[in-house]
């Protein structure tokens, strides 16, 4: 059975549908990107996913269960950590106290109105531990609001990761990065990717980084799917160069 | 904490070397310092800006003010059970302020606070309308205790209950509870993102901050011995977030400094001239733009505690 399965997801804003029925199987372990032009219905699936708004028709299952009467924080709960495509800290907080914060959410006693030594250790501990997965142990101490675009960007990923999510969503983890701060990105995404331990799901426009990092490549158009297979298929069929590669491939 | 324990050995010791009226002014200060202090768990840790905080100022007086006219209640039980009551209350208004978020939301703690301030109007029976309730005794007991009935024995429990407050405050702001403040204050959705129900977050830290608000005005009632519709006024919700944004949003100690700056300059100030708020809206706005961290941001640059 598959982790994550889509089916049949749609949302209408008035006339415009942005996201079209879509169906989709993500295994455990799988790398899944999800590509296709601007105004293709990536972000807006995502927040389908996570709740942020609701579903006109279709359904979300995540380990079996349906989401669709789940809320937003609950959908976190069962497991799905997710960045933004603009990044999202809490920028006058360190890193540290960032990553804290989030590993906080999966705790027992999290919401603990007094006392909280041990919850705030064990929740470091695990902060830490995804702060250097990610190579910002050097950074850990400073203010997130001050960091570089692209530590802030891997920032958001380790918060995610220190939640010890079993699906993780990256909403455009080089969007506004550098040439040389996207080759660091993906490198070090690649490296937390390499046990295959992770389930991931992907949404991202630039193909270098796609086809770096996924194993499976959903591609979208107009809130559609058009194409869902192994990189080197997605890569010749005609309809996604005509759709979106164009020269590429 | 050894300033801390100067400041309350320094509040312990006021009354034995200050004249009457002085005490009486202290412990006027440490009540409004109390309810400061209860609107900055909202303003300053959960940036959740409410324009009606007098509502639970006004519901708890007018609660301790009948329960002590009305029933046998000894003097402490009675400013318990109204804290009680206006903590209570506090949930309901929560939950519906907290459909709506930013401006949205003060403007339904103001629109709560004016209909209180109506319903005190019109409710004779209860709140003895435009004139208040008076009279109300600072009854005896428990166990025949009279201690309280004294100008220093009350401020003994006043300071009590604003120690207990401070320290109960301290703790909550510190703990994973706290955290979570913390994260909604800076970034809400992402807050939610994570897995954190904001929503009863921010119900649970209003119902506290009423609570507090409430104790506040349930010491404030037998203290003048009556209660009347402007302790609920727009314009009292006003100041109070003055002396939290003057003293120091976001330190719990600094709206009580900024409450007392504001009763002390209140009182110097008028009486030289009665057009003293002019004075003070021109100090706050220096304030605002000059020392956003307030009274208390200016002192801890200087001092480090």
């Amino acid at each position: 059975m598959a982790l994550l399965e889509l089916d049949g997801l749609t949302k209408r804003y008035g006339g415009l549908t942005a996201v079209n029925g879509v169906a989709m199987r993500v295994e455990a372990g799988e790398v899944r990107a999800v590509i296709g032009p601007n105004g293709a219905g990536k972000t807006s699936l995502f927040h389908l996913i996570t709740g942020v708004v609701p579903a006109t028709s279709g359904d979300v299952r995540f380990d079996g269960n349906s989401l669709n009467r789940m809320s937003s924080y609950r959908r976190c709960q069962t497991g799905l950590s997710r960045t933004f495509q603009l990044t999202s800290l809490f920028s006058e907080m360190t890193a540290r106290e960032n990553c804290r914060v989030a590993a906080q959410a999966r705790l027992r006693g999290r919401w603990q109105p007094w006392g909280g030594t041990q919850i705030f250790r064990e929740a470091a501990a695990r902060g830490d531990e995804a702060l250097e997965r990610l190579g910002l142990t050097a950074i850990a101490g400073r203010s997130a609001g001050l960091l570089s675009h692209g530590d802030q960007r891997l920032l958001e990923v380790a918060m995610a990761l220190s939640q010890r999510p079993r699906v993780l969503l990256l909403d455009e983890p080089t969007q506004g990065l550098s040439v040389e701060e996207t080759i660091t990105a993906v490198e070090t995404l690649a490296g937390l990717l390499v046990d295959g331990k992770l389930t991931v799901l992907l949404v991202e426009h630039d193909m270098e980084v796609v086809f770096r990092l996924a194993q499976k490549i959903t591609v979208m158009h107009r809130g559609s799917v058009i194409a869902d297979d192994v990189p080197s298929v997605v890569r010749r069929d005609p309809a996604v160069q005509a759709a979106y590669l164009g020269g590429y491939a | 904490m050894r300033g801390l324990v100067i400041a309350a050995i320094l509040l312990a010791a006021a009354p034995l070397g200050l004249p009457p009226f002085a005490t009486t002014l202290l412990t006027e200060a440490l009540i409004l310092g109390l309810l400061a202090m209860s609107l900055d768990l909202m303003v300053g840790y959960t940036r959740l800006i409410s324009f009606g905080h007098a509502a639970a100022y006004g519901l708890g007086a007018y609660a301790c003010g009948d329960l002590l006219i009305h029933t046998r209640l000894p003097l402490p039980f009675a400013i318990f059970l109204s804290a009680s009551i206006t903590g209570i209350v506090g949930i309901g208004v929560a939950w519906v302020c907290t459909l709506a978020k930013g401006v949205s939301f003060s403007m339904l703690t103001l629109a709560f606070a004016q209909l209180l301030y109506a319903i005190a109007f019109k409710w004779t029976a209860v709140t003895g309308a435009s004139d208040g309730l008076a009279g109300i005794p600072r009854r005896v007991g428990p166990f025949g205790l009279t201690q309280f009935q004294t100008r220093n024995g009350y401020y003994y429990l006043v300071l009590g209950c604003l120690l207990g407050a401070y320290a109960f405050c301290r703790v909550l702001v510190r703990s994973p509870f706290g955290a979570v403040l913390r994260g909604i204050r800076e970034n809400e959705p992402k807050t939610i993102s994570l897995g954190y129900n904001t929503r009863l977050c921010k119900i649970a830290i209003v119902a506290i901050s009423f609570m507090l608000g409430g104790l506040s005005g349930a010491l404030y009632a037998p203290f003048a011995g009556f209660a009347n519709t402007d302790l609920l006024f727009w314009l009292f919700s006003g100041q109070v977030l003055i002396m939290v944004i003057v003293g120091g949003q976001g330190t719990l100690l600094g709206p009580i400094v900024g409450a007392a700056f504001f009763m002390l300059l209140e009182h110097v100030l008028s009486q030289y001239t009665d057009s003293w708020a002019l004075f003070f809206g021109l100090i706050f706005i220096g304030f605002i733009t000059f020392a956003p961290d307030g009274i208390w941001g200016l002192f801890r640059r200087r001092v480090r505690i």
